[in-house]
């Protein structure tokens, strides 16, 4: 690990003036990916601002019934709360599918969102990877693929985004809120991620002197039936293979409501806007499910170690909405 | 008795409060840290390599490349066992594997040492590697045996004949993954050089192997060298044997005048000391309609490295568990630009995997119940020597018994892919686990003091399996004292020579010499007794006193005692050494393994939901750390069925998966309720004691039964391992 | 940079941090308390499990500045005196024990389940430790441990 100041903040104001001009100064919160990535001198600030004391600790109920969650909220408090244990149970669930116990306690909601992809080449300083040293290549395209992006992929990078957290929050229809010295801006969760492109090391839209202050949830009656599902290869502690949140709301036989989206298959939290369309209005048959499924995965592009994804995304989708109705008609 | 009960541990509540000091754990003044910098390439060599940024870092008292590297006294030979590898690092430019040793930085904290190690620049001329096995097919080779006597071809019979001829012929490709041992306490060692004495603080499975191999690189007498190791990590093969970091940490602490602590990072330990080969296996089996077994064909092909020509993935389990008159058996080599493969719990596990999944196609192919097939072929004699019976030490029969009995075995199976629940296939198979039974010499010393309490010692390990736990039993039995009244010492070279921790060999071979010394304490005592005529068993004649529970007695007339403190106080500490030099033959252990699975029917995730062993282990010596050790070994298999493949790139031969997240071992949340059960009965062709090892044999037979019920749950034969969710859509 | 941390109940000072340093490190290298093993330095294995503010969590992923001003226990804090802690005593007495190296981490993470869930279901238990590798074990005697640590 390379040498570097390190400034306690207490406040907002204090947070955001000590990293303005300094370009290579990064916030530490939870400190569960920030800290390893330094270990590993893939991540080398020159200055790190620790923001854990900063009172960004709160979850509210917004007047709209919505839900404003502060950025500094530790990823286990928020999955047990009871707010969004009734309101939001995907997100509950999404969270506690994540990481373990001690990294959910650690971690928070503002680093769960800027946590970086676990392409084993962006680990391997050996590798080539245009995300960890823009212009070098990827290594990854010709190698080992297999944990892979299947949608919104670029000829420069495969990598995916690595959060369970993040896909409720697409589903959802979050805003990310976020403050610099130069005021406070709200970003919609579907832009805050944004494909690699030609440039994989720009990850979101988030500028480098922005802090993310908050996330809120919008009203979504349609959440409280809605289910996370992740695909992996152990029982637990393993990222996606490929994982789908959904929510969903029948009215006779006919899909009048639902929310769908992927991890595991890009490099942002996937909203499956496609399949959206195809369900809406649809009846709620197993026939609908595959072909809206198969509506989202019509532009995945795959590499033969990953192409199974494109089926298993496919058939996970099913299963989620199967489930979704079955629950929906017991409730 | 004292031995079979399930004793706590007695190094229990010095593990759970933190009090237990492993190899990285001691506190040495005057401590220097060293950091080891690897090779990014696989191949090729080092044209530039700059240390001037890292030597003029805070803190750093030396800098060291294959320039200044430190000489040693020897080189180890072609086939270096108990080396781990041939090639010694920091001699020349040329690299072999990735991941090999390029320059070690040694400074006064351990965090400034990790730093300036990122300041070296190094420019290497880069060669295509050798990375794949399959692509290396056509260059495969039969390996010149080596020392350990590793078999490599094998026939009787006429083989190919037989199954030409057979009515019924099954055939299977099996690929097993490179895995990597990943004991949870890194591999660590800290030299303390004391003039012309070094002392070792060292993760070694085999402290006589480090001592004799560490003198020898050095040019020093192995009485120059002591090896401390009280409590060891785990190892499961990758601290059996001599590496070259642990010379390499000891050479430098005297150049340097400084003690040097070694600690490998995560990433380090899948390159420093080995690992699970990759292997192809290609397997055939004859049979008649009825399933009688009349012809295998196995051949074999696995990774070795550039300088070493070896497979430790031994297979003998398909020339002998099962009777068959005809049978060939070749194991083939090919050279990757890899590291230097090494034993892995079990590595006949990997051969057992095929053998036990080629008797289940056997059995989809003839109709017979598993179990069934397997009893029908069982071997009442040496398939390789028929005119040698297996004798009383084979209770294979028994394991099938009581294992089919706990599960609940079925008799007639159903068809695969025929049964469901919560959207999910259910399936059910069984394997059969085999394993050699190897014994090494071994020297216990006791001494019992006037208090009656008696200290113990041996110059052994307790890799976690439960050494300090069975020996003080094991005394305390032959004694006749309670265990409270015996404390055994361990992990230091200091002790009397004894066995190493390697081929599940401690408890019987240990536990033989501790045997042994018990008992000649307690003849002395006895001897000293009854020729005292102030003792109330004076006169009478030797063989007629024995002991229980810290009291000597006459065996006709018990009230005629007194303890061991009172013989003691009357003349002094009383010593006794045993050597057991271990039998010359080899046992087998044998087992049954039975799983149930469930199998999501959309996203091809397998889980097992039940697991049953039973175990032919001879004697067991304490209920708790034998079942404890089952279940530890039987969920190994479990990895290697589902989880566990360390993943190298084809074109870099870098390993990506150098760490705890991307090579996925078994957590928690995978292990099923477990069933343990155990034949217990002595096999005293494996020890006088009539104990066999435990650890590896549990590890077979695990992932064949998982492999084979998720077959039976999905109708589909991955011959492929881990297997994954992708290989079931 | 100075430290102020308080471990096991004692209020501790310590000087010359550099801040890239882990509060494992400060714990096994500059305070003497070597029980929190570092088995992977990276978050994945729970073996440097410690409570931090009441809360379990990796120390080797915590830096030395974030932990200024926190209750730290460790495993070394757990019993009093000679008397083991509960937790501690049913892995004792259940064999959830080998080779001992993920067992400081389990204790911990254990110890706070209970606390938590005084009588936790058997997927709860599982689910719990999933951060915590064991290699020897094959964890059933693990939840065995913890099922007997919640009877008493």
């Amino acid at each position: 690990m390379k040498s570097f100041a390190y400034v306690s903040a207490r406040d907002v104001p204090t947070a955001v003036s000590a990293i303005a001009g300094s370009p290579n100064a990064k916030f530490l919160g939870g400190g569960t990916n920030l800290v390893d990535l330094m270990r590993g001198n893939i991540e080398q600030p020159d200055t790190i601002v620790d923001i854990t004391r900063l009172p960004l600790t709160g979850v509210d109920l917004l007047p709209d019934g919505g839900v404003r969650i502060g950025a500094l909220v530790r990823n286990s408090h928020l999955a047990a709360h009871p707010l969004i244990r009734s309101r939001y149970p995907v997100l509950s669930q999404a969270i506690l599918l994540g990481a373990s116990a001690q990294l959910r306690n650690m971690a928070t909601v503002g680093g769960n969102l800027l946590q970086r992809t676990r392409c084993l080449y962006f680990y391997d300083t050996a590798a080539a990877c245009n995300k960890r040293a823009p212009g070098s290549g990827c290594d990854a395209i010709g190698g080992f693929n297999r944990n892979h992006a299947i949608l919104g992929v670029s000829d420069n990078c495969l990598a995916t985004h690595p959060s369970d957290m993040c896909v409720a929050l697409a589903m959802l229809d979050a805003t990310v809120e976020v403050e610099s010295t130069r005021g406070v801006r709200r970003i919609p969760m579907n832009e805050f991620h944004v494909l690699p492109g030609d440039t994989p090391h720009v990850e979101t839209s988030l500028a480098a002197d922005e802090l993310v202050t908050a996330v809120e949830l919008p009203s979504v009656a349609v959440a409280a039936n809605s289910r996370y599902r992740k695909v992996r290869d152990r029982a637990s502690y393993a990222f996606a293979l490929v994982s789908v949140a959904a929510a969903l709301e029948v009215t006779g036989t006919t899909v009048t409501q639902v929310r769908l989206a992927l991890g595991g298959v890009s490099a942002k939290p996937w909203r499956a806007t496609k399949a959206e369309e195809v369900l809406l209005g649809a009846p709620a048959t197993e026939e609908s499910f595959r072909q809206a499924a198969a509506a989202e995965l019509a532009a995945a592009t795959a590499r033969p170690g990953n192409e199974f994804k494109i089926g298993l995304a496919e058939r996970t989708i099913v299963a989620v909405l199967r489930e979704l109705v079955t629950k929906g008609d017991a409730a | 008795m004292i031995i079979g009960k399930p004793l706590d541990r007695v190094d229990g509540p010095a593990k759970v409060t933190g009090a237990a000091k492993y190899a990285a754990d001691q506190h040495i003044p005057g401590l220097t840290h060293a950091v080891l910098v690897t090779s990014a390439i696989a191949r090729g060599k080092i044209i530039r390599i700059d240390t001037g940024q890292a030597a003029r870092s805070p803190g750093v008292l030396s800098v060291i490349t294959h320039h200044n590297g430190p000489r040693f006294a020897y080189q180890p030979p072609k086939h270096p066992w108990i080396y781990g590898q041939t090639h010694v690092p920091l001699q020349n430019d040329v690299i072999y594997h990735s991941g090999q040793i390029v320059a070690v930085v040694i400074a006064d904290t351990l965090e400034r040492a990790r730093y300036a190690a990122t300041l070296i620049q190094i420019d290497y001329a880069v060669e295509t590697p050798e990375i794949s096995v399959e692509a290396n097919l056509d260059k495969a080779f039969i390996p010149e045996r080596g020392p350990f006597n590793l078999r490599y071809e094998y026939r009787r019979g006429d083989a190919h004949g037989a199954l030409a001829t057979a009515p019924v012929r099954v055939s299977g490709r099996y690929r097993t993954s490179m895995q990597h041992h990943n004991p949870m306490e890194p591999t660590a060692t800290t030299a303390v050089w004391d003039g012309d004495h070094l002392t070792l603080y060292e993760t070694t499975q085999a402290l006589a192997f480090t001592r004799q191999k560490t003198a020898e690189m050095l040019g020093v007498d192995q009485k120059q060298v002591r090896v401390v190791s009280p409590y060891l990590g785990g190892g499961f093969g990758a601290k059996g044997y001599v590496w070259p970091h642990t010379f390499i940490t000891a050479a430098i602490a005297r150049s340097l005048g400084r003690p040097v602590k070694l600690v490998l990072t995560r990433a380090q330990s899948y390159t420093m000391h080995g690992h699970r080969a990759e292997t192809v296996q290609e397997l055939s089996v004859g049979a008649t309609r009825d399933g009688t077994i009349t012809a295998f064909v196995h051949s074999a092909v696995s990774q070795t490295s550039m300088l070493n020509e070896v497979s430790w993935e031994e297979m003998d389990a398909t020339t002998q568990l099962y009777a068959c008159p005809n049978a060939e058996l070749t194991r083939r080599v090919v050279r990757l630009n890899l590291g230097t493969p090494t034993p892995m719990r079990a590595p006949l596990s990997v051969g057992g995997y095929a053998l036990e999944s080629i008797m289940d196609e056997l059995s989809h192919a003839t109709g017979v119940n598993p179990l069934e097939l397997r009893l029908r072929n069982y071997s009442t004699h040496n398939p390789e020597n028929p005119s040698q019976p297996w004798g009383t030490g084979k209770f294979l029969r028994d394991c099938y018994e009581l294992g089919a009995k706990l599960f609940d075995w079925p008799h007639r199976l159903p068809r695969p892919r025929s049964t469901r629940r919560d959207g999910g296939w259910i399936g059910v198979g069984m394997a059969t686990a085999f394993h050699p039974t190897y014994v090494s010499a071994a020297t216990v010393s006791i001494r019992m003091d006037a208090d009656g309490k008696a200290l113990v010692r041996s110059a052994t390990q307790d890799i976690g399996t439960g050494t300090y736990t069975i020996v003080t039993q094991t005394v305390a039995d032959a004694l006749g004292v309670p265990a409270k009244s015996v404390r055994f010492e361990l992990g230091d070279t200091n002790f009397a020579p004894s066995a190493p921790s390697i081929g599940s060999r401690t408890a019987a071979s240990v536990g033989t010499a501790a045997h042994h010394a018990g008992s000649a304490l307690k003849d002395k005592v006895i001897a000293i007794a009854v020729a005292d005529h102030r003792s109330p068993l004076y006169g009478i004649p030797a063989a007629q006193v024995t002991a229980a529970d810290g009291q000597l007695f006459h065996r006709l007339d018990p009230r005629r005692r007194e303890t061991y403190a009172d013989v003691l106080r009357r003349h002094g500490p009383v010593d006794s050494e045993a050597v057991w030099p271990a039998a010359p033959g080899i046992s087998r252990s044998y087992g049954a393994v039975f799983a149930e699975v469930t199998v999501d029917d959309a996203t091809g995730e397998v889980r097992v939901t039940r697991l049953v062993g039973a175990f032919d282990i001879g004697r067991v010596l304490n209920a708790k750390t034998a079942r404890s050790q089952a279940i530890g070994g039987m969920i190994w298999g479990l990895g290697t069925a589902l989880t566990e493949h360390t993943i190298v790139d084809e074109h870099l031969g870098r390993i990506l998966t150098a760490n705890l997240s991307g090579y996925l071992v078994p957590v928690e949340a995978d292990v099923p309720d477990v069933d343990i059960a155990f034949v217990d009965k002595a096999d005293p062709a494996a020890s006088d004691i009539g104990a066999k090892g435990v650890g590896e044999l549990a590890s077979n037979g695990a992932t064949a039964a998982i492999a084979n019920a998720v077959c039976h749950a999905t109708g589909r034969r991955v011959r492929d391992l881990p297997i994954t969710p992708d290989k079931l859509l | 940079m100075r430290v102020n941390i308080t471990v096991n109940g004692e209020a501790r000072q310590v000087d010359d941090v550099w801040p890239g340093e882990s509060l494992l490190y400060v714990l096994r290298e500059r305070l003497g308390l070597p029980g929190s093993k570092n088995a992977c330095e990276q978050g994945e294995c729970g073996s440097c499990t410690v409570y931090m503010d009441g809360t379990p969590v990796c120390a080797c992923l915590v830096a030395a500045g974030q932990a200024e001003g926190r209750e730290v226990r460790t495993v070394e804090g757990l019993a009093s005196g000679d008397t083991l802690d509960r937790v501690q005593q049913a892995f004792v007495d259940a064999g959830a024990v080998q080779c001992g190296f993920c067992t400081p981490g389990l204790v911990v993470a254990a110890h706070d389940l209970l606390t938590r869930t005084p009588q936790p279901s058997d997927p709860e238990i599982r689910e719990a430790l999933a951060g915590n590798l064991c290699r020897c074990t094959g964890y059933e005697k693990i939840l065995d441990a913890v099922r007997m640590a919640a009877r008493s």
